[in-house]
């Protein structure tokens, strides 16, 4: 930490954290009643479609405030100043948390836009627009004030406008359902394959420079045509989205061909950040952070690249739309891509905020805590994937009736459910770790009760 | 690779994608009308697009195979069930749903609301999605009727029981006369080459039957009328 505000970024990692807990507890009962016949009585006060829509927007919610405490650490490091205005990042956390819980609570009284993932009311999203330019201002103008611009900024303040500005388009009301979901994409596609990446691919740009010591001017070369290759790719790559929609049929076409080249700069992201760390300058060092590097770039190519491509092409595509397929796609995509993302950064940054030396820290249970959690959400999805195969065949091809279809399904929405388990239990470690880190062991006594008592 | 090159994979990379995007956007805008049959898409359409939102109905069902996957897809709800199981799922799922692993709210939905939903699906279900999703498709039906209707008019069984007359005596389906037993309620006792047997002589098989022989015809001849028999009994090939 080389800047006194970059301390702002905490308190939104432990706000982000908590909400991870509360979003795999959510999901984990959203499995179980896949299999579980829930009592009528129970699903009329408490159904299904109110526990998703928290499961979804606290993972929402948790990512972006993620980001938004990771922006804040990384600001003052590229440009060399302080954050413009401290105490109003402050004010936008409580703004966004209250929202958050604002929203939560609505849910479950039935206030609700009713839109998957977009659900929470108008009144809300303005509040969410108004913590959004808060955020903006304060990142923009700090970058301005400073004048020095890196292609890592650049890249991190070009994802973060397009984020905002994408989602101004889920928030009306649309008459005709097939523009409905037309731009309901923009806000979703445009986000997780679009500016998401954008700031993914900074986030990892400037771990990768911190930890690894190579030389800025490759890591940002090599940024550029990740950039370039993500929104080539990305933004007509919403057009698999549109094949069956109402659309007109080029889009199986655009569709197709764009998303088909999704993977490639995924790849290219893999490839930079091994070739990275071969010419690293400094040590491995602290390891978990490496692993949870290593982990990151290599499940974002699998959920997101491969899994994505899996079912990409119209041909296929025709017969998984909308089935468990999807799922699998997304919970790979979103853990691999967003989550280890966050956590990589948080484990980069917390240590750093309390003033480890080095930026070692102790990492006896984290390292468990990793595998128990990727171990748990690589289950999960491949037992979604064969969930999905099976939902595709029994009713997309066979044209059993949905609920005949599903009974077979059961089975392995219980084997979900079990690597469910194991993802929460992972959960709560990961984030019991992270909020109580400890110095390395190996430290003198009296350094680590200097730095406890900081 | 120089830094240059860099920026400009960047630039140019963005670029094209986004004005190919911005244009297809463009022309899909103006398609959407055509696609969607927006001439039918009145006010009570959007009523019940927004009832169908107020209770968060998506974050069960998929529709365009889109939201969420514990329920079945509502895009051709109304030409897979239609109007009427769709109103009593809807005013009672407690009942609809009685026997079922998974239950569906009770909404507490007001009449008017209900009219609404199902115009909502019923617009929605004429949406030209290139035939989406396989389960329900135009397509497909269709076929599986062509083939229906081509195998009975090919069926030699079929050909050679119209040529004998048999529907003098006996009913198939809602054709013929009930002098003799159905068809199909024959072709559930009795397999082909018993058929087959008794046709030949019927006496043989069944004394004091009023049944005539068909003596004239052959051996495969009978069997074909066998196998169409039986194949017409409910509970077989169905």
């Amino acid at each position: 930490m080389t800047h006194k505000t970059q301390s702002i970024a905490y308190p939104y990692f432990v706000v982000a954290l908590l909400l991870f807990v509360l979003q795999v507890i959510v999901g984990l009962w959203l499995a179980v009643q896949y299999f579980v016949t829930v009592p009528q009585a129970f699903v009329n006060v408490f159904p299904f479609s109110t526990a998703r829509a928290m499961h979804t927007n606290l993972l929402v919610l948790w990512l972006l405030l993620g980001f938004m405490g990771c922006t804040y650490y990384l600001v003052p490091e590229e440009t060399g100043t302080d954050i413009a205005w401290p105490k109003m990042a402050v004010a936008q956390l409580v703004l966004l948390s209250l929202t958050g819980v604002a929203a939560l609570v609505g849910f479950v009284l039935g206030w609700t836009q009713g839109r998957p993932l977009l659900e929470i009311p108008t009144t809300l999203d303005f509040l969410v627009v108004i913590g959004a330019l808060m955020f903006l201002a304060n990142i923009g103008v700090t970058m301005i004030r400073a004048k020095r611009w890196t292609a890592v900024q650049g890249s991190l303040l070009g994802g973060l406008v397009f984020l905002a500005v994408m989602y101004l388009f889920g928030i009306p009301f649309y008459r005709n359902l097939a523009e409905d979901w037309y731009y309901w994409w923009w806000v979703i596609h445009l986000w997780v394959e679009g500016a998401w990446e954008l700031i993914a691919a900074a986030l990892t740009a400037f771990i990768l420079i911190k930890l690894t010591g190579v030389d800025r001017k490759v890591v940002e070369k090599w940024l550029y045509v990740e950039l370039g290759l993500f929104l080539f790719t990305g933004i007509s790559g919403t057009g698999h989205h549109y094949y069956w929609l109402g659309a007109p049929k080029y889009w199986l076409w655009v569709g197709g061909i764009f998303s088909a080249l999704e993977p490639v700069p995924i790849l290219l992201m893999v490839v930079d950040a091994f070739r990275d760390v071969r010419d690293r300058k400094t040590a491995i060092h602290p390891r978990l952070t490496w692993v949870y590097l290593v982990g990151m770039v290599v499940l974002h190519f699998v959920g997101a690249g491969m899994f994505g491509f899996a079912h990409t092409l119209p041909m296929i595509n025709y017969y998984t739309h909308g089935s468990q397929v999807t799922v699998s796609h997304g919970h790979l995509s979103f853990y691999g891509a967003y989550v280890l993302l966050n956590l990589t950064f948080f484990y980069f940054a917390i240590p750093r905020i309390k003033g480890f030396p080095n930026g070692d820290y102790n990492q006896k249970t984290g390292q468990f805590a990793f595998w128990l959690t990727t171990l748990g959400v690589l289950g999960m999805g491949l037992a979604f994937g064969v969930a999905g195969v099976l939902q595709t065949y029994l009713e997309r091809i066979q044209g059993q009736p949905y609920m005949v279809a599903q009974e077979p399904i059961r089975f392995w929405m219980a084997i979900v459910a079990a690597h469910g388990l194991m993802v929460v239990a992972g959960a709560l470690l990961v984030v019991k770790h992270l909020l109580t880190l400890k110095p390395a062991t190996w430290k003198p006594a009296a350094e680590i009760g200097r730095v406890v008592a900081a | 690779m120089s830094n240059k090159t860099a920026k400009l994979i960047f630039w140019i990379g963005t670029l094209v994608s986004l004005v190919l995007f911005l244009a297809l956007t463009v022309d899909t805008s103006r398609q959407f009308a055509a696609l969607t049959h927006a001439d039918k898409l009145d006010d009570q359409v959007v009523a019940g697009k927004h009832a169908f939102e107020h209770r968060n109905c998506n974050d069960c069902h998929t529709i365009l195979g889109f939201g969420s996957y514990y329920a079945p897809d509502l895009t051709r709800t109304y030409s897979r069930i239609g109007e009427d199981a769709i109103i009593r799922r809807l005013q009672q799922p407690e009942v609809a749903f009685a026997d079922d692993f998974r239950k569906m709210p009770q909404q507490h939905l007001s009449q008017q609301e209900i009219s609404d939903v199902v115009a909502y699906l019923r617009w929605v279900s004429n949406i030209e999605n290139h035939d989406w999703p396989p389960q329900d498709s135009q397509t497909r039906w269709k076929s599986s009727t062509d083939r229906l209707l081509a195998a009975a008019a090919l069926s030699p069984g079929a050909a050679l029981i119209q040529q004998e007359n048999c529907l003098v005596c006996h009913t198939l389906g809602s054709q013929g006369e009930s002098r003799g037993p159905r068809l199909e309620w024959i072709g559930g006792r009795r397999n082909a080459s018993w058929i087959a047997g008794y046709l030949a002589d019927p006496q043989k098989l069944a004394p004091g039957s009023p049944m005539p022989d068909f003596a004239h015809l052959t051996p495969g001849q009978r069997q074909m009328i066998g196998e169409f028999i039986t194949a017409a009994a409910a509970g077989r090939g169905r």
